[in-house]
Parts: C-alpha cells; sequence; structure tokens
C-alpha cells in the first residue's frame, strides 16, 4: 500500500490536531493542547471503486510556524496539504489565504484544499467567508471536529485525488 | 526546544565534523543531544539493532518506515547521506501519535554511519517539558482563550445588532401597516358617513342604510385588524415558560386535533427532538403551517409531510406540501401582518406574520422553498432553537 504525507496547516487552535483525532480515533477532546513541533499520525483509507487502498501520513503541525513551515524540513515530500481555519474567528480565515499562496508557490501541483472548521458553532447562522476565500478556486470543506462532519469525507477525497494525479 | 518560528532551514544542521571518525560523531551527538536511542538499519532501510528506552517503538527486523511515520517519504533523502561526512537529517519535536499517547515526543537525527554500510538514527527526547514550553504552551492557550472570547463577543454583538435591526423593522413595519392597511378602511368610513348625510338630504333612507351596514361590517373587520395587530405586537413580549417539550407529540396533537378533508394525508417522519423549548410556540407555528397547506391546496386530494432533523444547537422542521406553490416574488411579502395571495371571508391574514414573528423571536427562522413554475409544492422549512437565549 502506498504512504502519502499530508500536512495540515493553519492558525493556532482551528482544529488541526481535533480533526486528525476524529479522523484516526474517532474522538474528540474538549481540553485544548496546543500542538508544539509535529505530531505524524497514521490513517488507512479503504479501497474504492475508482482507486486502491493508501495510507496517508498525516503531520498535524505547530500553528505557530505560519509561512516559516513552507522551508522548514518538515515538509518534505509532503504529497497534499489542508489548509485549515476556525470559522468563528476571521483573522484565522484571513491566514488560510496566506498559506494557501505560500503553499502553492512552493509546493507547485500538489494536492491543496481548504477546510473552514467548527461550523457546529455556526448554531444554523449563515457561513460567512472572506470574499477571497468564497472566490478562490480551490476546493473548500466544512468541517466540524466535534460532530465529525464531513471530515472523513474530505480526508478520503484528498486520498482519491492524491492517486489520480500520482502525487 | 526547537523555535517554531524560527526552525532549522535546512537539513544540515549540527553537523558533526568530516574529519571526526563517524562512531565519535555519534558519541558526541549522543552527549549534546541528551540522547537515548539509537537505532541502526542498513541500506535496505530495514532496522538491525536498536538501544535505549526511546527506540521502543520499533523492533529489530521491522521496515524502518513501518514505524517511524516520519521517515516515510524521505528515503532518498536518507540514502543521499551516504558520502556526505558531516551530513544529518534533522526533525525536532516528532511525536509519532498514538491512541493512549503513549510515545514520547522526539528529536530524531539520521547520519550515515560510514563503516559498515549502515544508517544511524539518534533518538532524543524532545525537551517539550521545559518551562520554556510550558510557558509558551501557556500564552497559546492564553491566546486562543481570549481569541474565542472576542469570537464570542462578536458574535453576541452581531445577535444583538441583528435584533436592533429587527425591532426598527418591527417600528417601520408598524407605522406602514398603520398608514395603509388602517387608514384605507378608515377613509372608506369617512365616504361612507359623506355618503349618507347626502343620503339622507335626498330621503333615500333605504340606501342610507344599506350604508350603515357596511360602515358596521368596516368597523368590524378594523376591531379584528386592531386586536390581530396588537396580538402580533406582543409576540415575544408575553413572559413565556420554556419546559421540557417532545416536539413528536405536538405534531401529532396538531394533526389530530384539526379538520383534516377527505383526501388529504399527513405523514409525520424524520427524528424529532426532546427539548426544552415554548410548547404553545411551536404548536402555534406548526398549527398555522400545517393548517395553510390544506387551506391554501388547489386539489381535492394532497399530501403533507412534517419532516424534522435534529442538530447539536437546533433542530429543524420542514412542513411538505404538494399545492399549487408559491412565487418565489412572494415569499417575503407572504409572512407581513394583512397580506395573503388568496383572501377568504373571516381572515386577517395574519396567520403566517404570526408565525414568522414568533419563531424570529425565539432566535429561530423560517425559510420558504417553492418554485412552481418547474414544480408543485412548497417547502416551509423551520430552524428552531433546542434552548432559548437569557
Amino acid at each position: 500500500m502506498s504512504a502519502h504525507k499530508v500536512m495540515l496547516l493553519g492558525e493556532i487552535g482551528v482544529g488541526k490536531s481535533s480533526l486528525v483525532k476524529r479522523l484516526v480515533f474517532d474522538r474528540f477532546e474538549t481540553d485544548y493542547k496546543p500542538t508544539l513541533g509535529v505530531d505524524v499520525y497514521r490513517y488507512e483509507v479503504p479501497p474504492s471503486k475508482t482507486h486502491a487502498a493508501i495510507t496517508l501520513i498525516i503531520w498535524d503541525t505547530d500553528g505557530n510556524f505560519g509561512e516559516a513551515m513552507f522551508r522548514h524540513v518538515y515538509m518534505k515530500e509532503a504529497s497534499a496539504a489542508f489548509i485549515i481555519g476556525d470559522v468563528t474567528r476571521r483573522p484565522t480565515l484571513d491566514t488560510m489565504l496566506t498559506l494557501s499562496k505560500g503553499f502553492r508557490e512552493h509546493f507547485p501541483g500538489r494536492y491543496e484544499a481548504l477546510i473552514v472548521n467548527k461550523i457546529d458553532l455556526l448554531d444554523g447562522e449563515p457561513l460567512n467567508l472572506p470574499d477571497a476565500l468564497s472566490h478562490n478556486r480551490k476546493r473548500v470543506f466544512h468541517t466540524s471536529a466535534m460532530t465529525g462532519d464531513n471530515v472523513q469525507f474530505a480526508f478520503h477525497e484528498a486520498a482519491a485525488e492524491i492517486l489520480r494525479r500520482g502525487l | 526546544m526547537t523555535d517554531p518560528v524560527n526552525p532549522p532551514q535546512t537539513d544540515q544542521n549540527d553537523a558533526p565534523e568530516p574529519a571526526t571518525s563517524p562512531l565519535l560523531a555519534a558519541g558526541r551527538l549522543l552527549a549534546e543531544r541528551g540522547v537515548y536511542g539509537l537505532i541502526w538499519f542498513g541500506e535496505d532501510l530495514y532496522v538491525t539493532a536498536r538501544y535505549g528506552r526511546l527506540a521502543d517503538f520499533i523492533e529489530v527486523g521491522d521496515p524502518l518506515l513501518h514505524a517511524c511515520l516520519p521517515l516515510i517519504g524521505l528515503e532518498s533523502h536518507i540514502h543521499g547521506l551516504k558520502g556526505q561526512p558531516g551530513k544529518v537529517i534533522d526533525l525536532p519535536s516528532v511525536l509519532i501519535a498514538s491512541s493512549d499517547n503513549s510515545l514520547p515526543r522526539l528529536n530524531l537525527t539520521v547520519f550515515w554511519y560510514e563503516e559498515g554500510n549502515h544508517f544511524l538514527m539518534l533518538l532524543a527526547r524532545s525537551s517539550s517539558h521545559s518551562d520554556l514550553e510550558r510557558e509558551l504552551s501557556k500564552q497559546m492557550r492564553a491566546r486562543l482563550i481570549a481569541e474565542t472570547a472576542v469570537a464570542e463577543k462578536s458574535r453576541e454583538l452581531a445577535r444583538a445588532n441583528r435584533e436592533l435591526a429587527r425591532a426598527n423593522q418591527d417600528l417601520e413595519d408598524f407605522a406602514a401597516i398603520i398608514s395603509h392597511d388602517l387608514k384605507s378602511p378608515l377613509r372608506a368610513l369617512r365616504y361612507a358617513t359623506e355618503d349618507m348625510a347626502d343620503l339622507l338630504a335626498a330621503g333615500d333612507i333605504k340606501a342610507c342604510l344599506h350604508r350603515l351596514e357596511e360602515i358596521g361590517q368596516r368597523t368590524q373587520r378594523m376591531s379584528a385588524m386592531m386586536t390581530a395587530l396588537l396580538d402580533y405586537a406582543s409576540v415575544g413580549r408575553k413572559a413565556e415558560i420554556a419546559e421540557p417539550v417532545a416536539t413528536r407529540r405536538i405534531a401529532e396533537d396538531i394533526t389530530r386535533s384539526l379538520a383534516i378533508p377527505d383526501g388529504f394525508t399527513i405523514e409525520i417522519a424524520g427524528r424529532w427532538p426532546e427539548v426544552t423549548t415554548v410548547a404553545a410556540a411551536l404548536d402555534l407555528v406548526l398549527r398555522n403551517l400545517v393548517q395553510n397547506a390544506i387551506i391554501h391546496h388547489d386539489l381535492p386530494t394532497g399530501h403533507i409531510k412534517l419532516e424534522a432533523k435534529d442538530g447539536r444547537k437546533s433542530f429543524t422542521i420542514s412542513v411538505i406540501d404538494d399545492g399549487p406553490g408559491i412565487d418565489p416574488t412572494h415569499h417575503a411579502a407572504i409572512l407581513l401582518p394583512f397580506r395573503t395571495l388568496n383572501p377568504r371571508p373571516g381572515s386577517t391574514g395574519m396567520g403566517l406574520a404570526f408565525v414568522s414573528r414568533t419563531i424570529a423571536t425565539l432566535g429561530g427562522r423560517l425559510e420558504i422553498f417553492s418554485e412552481p413554475t418547474t414544480k408543485r409544492g412548497t417547502t416551509f422549512r423551520l430552524v428552531w432553537p433546542k434552548t432559548l437565549d437569557a
């Protein structure tokens, strides 16, 4: 089974660790513990009608890295990145755009998708994204690590796309 | 500790001096970095020997990349170390995640051990528990809590602004209602009394009596409008008591108590939660929507579906009918007081206005989906909060 490296990038507290823990261990922890450095997870995506089984090696990164992450040894040989923001904190959504641009410049051709997390906190209010994010041509997932909404779907779609592009 | 803001820029930091023998260099690194574990692996990247407590996660004979996830993808970079004395691959502050959080955070250093065609990986416990790092973690946590609090306050402010805007809109609506909907019948009354004066002067008592009857009907209508308007204005201002409510039971009670014409069926579907809310308000809203679906149906047979979906902080109920539909240009207008698309005797046109205002007052919202040019039917979807705002 092929293994591919997927980076989780985004401001601190946007839910990167919560997303990957929901995906890999199917649990949600309410106590916030910042990631220092990187945490590395293994997640196996089962085969589907369109692709073979694939292992994702998911790198959950420290939110303080910012754009410096793109020059870090951690990023070597990354096949894909999820750039994550917190729907309740506008500045984290603006940061997504900066990180998305940085990733495109440093890793052209790799799979990239945006995740707008914590949608459970919208509580019925309409989603109000920055214009530049709404009109960004990248794939955007709306997720909740707390409820699990769209989490597995996002990673499975990334896996299929990584295989399709041969990344 | 790794400085996350100024991370290592390359994989060639802290390199042992080229002139030093590899084992001595390893020894030096051991001493300098507080190494607690070592792994040797051959050119095929299989573990050939290990030492130390920190290397417990990997067994001799394992493919290195099976257990040491951070090295996956770096195979060619590892092979590239060969013949480049002093070059290392450094991966600082890495945690291989496990469900029980049993593995320590590590600093991983890989370099080529020249004698014997072997690579060597040094494992050092990351100094993640240093005072500095604990302080950083504390500050990050405090920053997030502060940002979350600001975001919550912003949402509260936005909610308050929406409420203010709604109150202002109400004022404008009431002004419009008074000036239009009540002014018109008042004007008609004035004309009727002027007519009566002329009729009396002409001695036409029969026509005069007819006018009097008209005036009686108009004043009755105005009185009903005023009562409805006062009720409308008082929605949300009465002390409403929230109580545990089995929402499905309310739907069942409504379908039992309404006069359902022969040929009509009502289906209750979906997941109906038990919530703490104002039962009378939910009853009023659902009752009006179901009644409307029946009254405004254009065929002798019809089907109405009440479908609920549960959510974390709110739930939705859709009232789906197969009637003639409502043109989208009327969706906003039908929620205003005294507006109806099909005027009927005895109707004040306040039903949907009550529904809309009641839902909005409790912090929910009403959505209308209907496109009669392409498909019959209308769906009224109400989003109902599970708890009431203080």
